[in-house]
């Protein structure tokens, strides 16, 4: 095929850089749409069994490189068509060549590492990266296409040059396949979560800064290439921009984090679960009849009283967000998530369950995430404000461990991954 | 002579007097044993007939139940063993659990393996979690229906003790597993959609 992209069989030397061109261009969206279509069948299926079928296959494949073991591949032992360079324009079949050989899936295959790239672009379930990595692929086809060569050279020289390097090459592949799989094996250590924190709750992220709660009782703010501003015998930390409001022994308190100057103070030993978006702060209050969810704008003085339930519900740790409030209940009956626009007081039951418990919901724009424990499965869930679509970006398998608390922030969110047993956590986050 | 209605009302004293007492000495369960052994006896044999005492039940999936509908959705399933009230029982212990499948108190607040009430990270105890009928709420969520009623049961004899194997009915033609459903013990106009088990401990 390298023989057709020649200035004698396209025509002239420009014809010959038109035909390469389209052949690289079709090459590399091919490529694309391909890492496009497993990364979204990736996203649907469950990002964990995915990851650890790629990283069997890879070892699977590294074994069948290094000639351990005898193993056909999947393909097409199939050329691209000749006739139609003579049957069809230029540009179709150029297009049609790159299109056929990105795609990688209608031609020889001489090693597997093309499948083990499939398996990690189902893996990644994220279409857009899956489309970018596969993109590569796809550029790698048109290399060869385009490869500067010596004008009176043989155009296949620069494959026989390859070729006569069979050996180290087939060997480099090897070792990069032994890589990918163990890099594939540990990414899904939590779910394929990256952690964050280690003995550590109650995350709480603001303008790229993360605050914490440690199991040691402090409260720890993170700010990115910077020392960590440690607040001692603090808890339940909610981050605004400059603003940090955590409990402590007096009820909850409002600083801004870098100077530690207080701005505010909640003096009730009643209150809890602060949520912040400067200057509203959002708290339950627990009385001897009830427990109050309230909203108080800390500049004006004035508040609101969104939701009031019975000492024996459970109302969560509220999240606060551009004009926007969401908390959940939970009584032996069921349980909810609400969403509550504060300008308006329009409230809105998001998330709903008889069977399962659903908690610690987190806004960010339009979106929010929130825990839903079922029996022997607990989801991290993603959903929009404006939308009934929702999708899992985490899930923990068994009784032994569960989520707590959770933070969104765009792209990513946080949340703290606990063992039941013995009450340990930590803070993890995976990319939205 | 007496007055038609008073030789009627006599008739119908004596068959009161005998249901009473059919009613007092067998349940269903047995007569209906007894009569399909009789039956059997006549048919095959004394051999054959001994062989089906109305005792230890075969079940397909578990014991007791002996026909193929599917068991209701339950914290562990497929065993949906359930309380007076219907809701969820651990199929091995018998102790009451929450939907997330925990050992729970009277109040609800889940137990560890030592009786403690099970706290969170931060130390506090955990707050009590949805405990719903397997029936009416867990079916109902989970397969999307809306008419689900408790209405039949049978009892069979397993492990010792009676069990009382019960019908989730609704009017749906097609049931839990996927295929047509089954009339069994449920009426106005419901099929049995799934089963569910409930041990009363009464020896047998």
């Amino acid at each position: 095929m390298l023989e057709t992209f020649t200035p004698a069989v396209c025509g002239s030397r420009k014809r010959q850089i038109v035909a390469q061109a389209l052949f690289a261009v079709a090459a590399i969206a091919a490529a694309a749409a391909l890492g496009l279509a497993l990364g979204f069948v990736g996203s649907r299926v469950g990002a964990r069994e995915a990851v650890l079928a790629a990283a069997a296959l890879a070892l699977v494949a590294a074994a069948r490189e290094a000639g351990l073991v005898r193993l056909p591949l999947p393909q097409a032992r199939r050329q691209v068509p000749d006739r139609w360079r003579f049957e069809l324009p230029l540009p179709v079949w150029a297009t049609g060549y790159g299109a056929g050989l990105g795609a990688g899936l209608f031609t020889f295959q001489p090693v597997s590492t093309f499948w083990v790239a499939c398996a990690g672009a189902l893996a990644l379930a994220r279409p857009l990266p899956a489309a970018l990595c596969f993109s590569l692929y796809g550029a790698g086809r048109a290399a060869m296409v385009v490869w500067p060569r010596r004008p009176a050279e043989d155009p296949t020289a620069a494959v026989e040059r390859l070729t006569r390097r069979r050996g180290a090459l087939l060997r480099a592949n090897v070792v990069a396949l032994v890589v990918c799989a163990v890099l594939l094996a540990l990414a899904p250590a939590a779910g394929g979560a990256t952690l964050v924190a280690g003995s550590a709750l109650d995350p709480t992220v603001s303008g790229g800064v993360i605050a914490f709660e440690t199991k040691g009782g402090d409260v720890v703010v993170r700010p990115p290439g910077e020392p960590d501003v440690v607040f001692p015998d603090a808890a339940q930390p909610a981050l605004s921009g400059e603003y940090l409001a955590y409990v402590d022994a007096g009820g909850i308190r409002v600083v801004r984090w870098r100077d530690r100057t207080e701005v505010a103070r909640i003096a009730d030993h009643g209150v809890s679960r602060p949520a912040l978006d400067w200057p509203n702060l959002a708290f339950v209050s627990v009385g001897a009849d009830s427990k109050r969810l309230l909203v108080r704008d800390l500049e004006s003085g004035t508040t609101k009283y969104p939701a009031r339930v019975a000492p024996g519900a459970d109302l969560g740790r509220p999240s606060l967000r551009n004009g926007r409030l969401a908390w959940h209940v939970v009584t032996r009956n069921r349980s909810r998530i609400f969403v509550r626009t504060l300008a308006n007081s329009t409230r809105r039951v998001f998330a709903r369950t008889e069977i399962g418990r659903l908690s610690n919901p987190s806004l960010s724009g339009r979106r929010l995430i929130w825990v839903d424990a079922r029996s022997g499965v607990t989801y991290l869930r993603h959903g929009r404000l404006d939308s009934k679509s929702r999708r899992v970006l985490a899930r923990i398998r068994g009784r032994a461990a569960s989520y707590w608390t959770t933070s969104l922030a765009p792209g990513a969110a946080f949340m703290t991954r606990w063992t039941i047993a013995s009450g340990a956590a930590a803070v993890y986050k995976v990319s939205t | 002579m007496q007055p038609p209605e008073r030789g009627a009302s006599a008739l119908d004293r004596q068959a009161e007097k005998l249901s009473a007492k059919l009613a007092e000495s067998t349940t269903r369960r047995s007569f209906l044993g007894r009569l399909s052994a009789a039956a059997l006896a006549v048919a095959g044999g004394s051999a054959v007939a001994a062989a089906v005492k109305p005792d230890e039940a075969e079940a397909f999936h578990f014991c007791g139940h002996i026909w193929t509908t599917g068991s209701c959705p339950s914290p562990y399933p497929p065993l949906a063993r359930i309380d007076r009230k219907g809701l969820p029982l651990h199929p091995q212990s018998g102790r009451p659990i929450d939907n997330l499948g925990r050992i729970v108190d009277s109040a609800g607040h889940a137990l560890d393996g030592n009786g403690n009430r099970l706290r969170g990270p931060d130390g506090e105890v955990l707050a009590p979690a949805p405990r719903t009928r397997i029936c009416e709420d867990w079916t109902a969520e989970v397969k999307g229906l809306k008419d689900l009623r408790v209405q039949g049961a049978w009892f069979r004899c397993c492990g010792g003790q009676i069990r009382k194997l019960v019908d989730c009915c609704s009017r749906s033609r097609r049931r839990i597993n996927g295929d047509a459903s089954l009339v069994g013990y449920c009426w106005g106009g419901r099929r049995v959609y799934c089963v569910m088990y409930y041990d009363t401990g009464l020896p047998c």
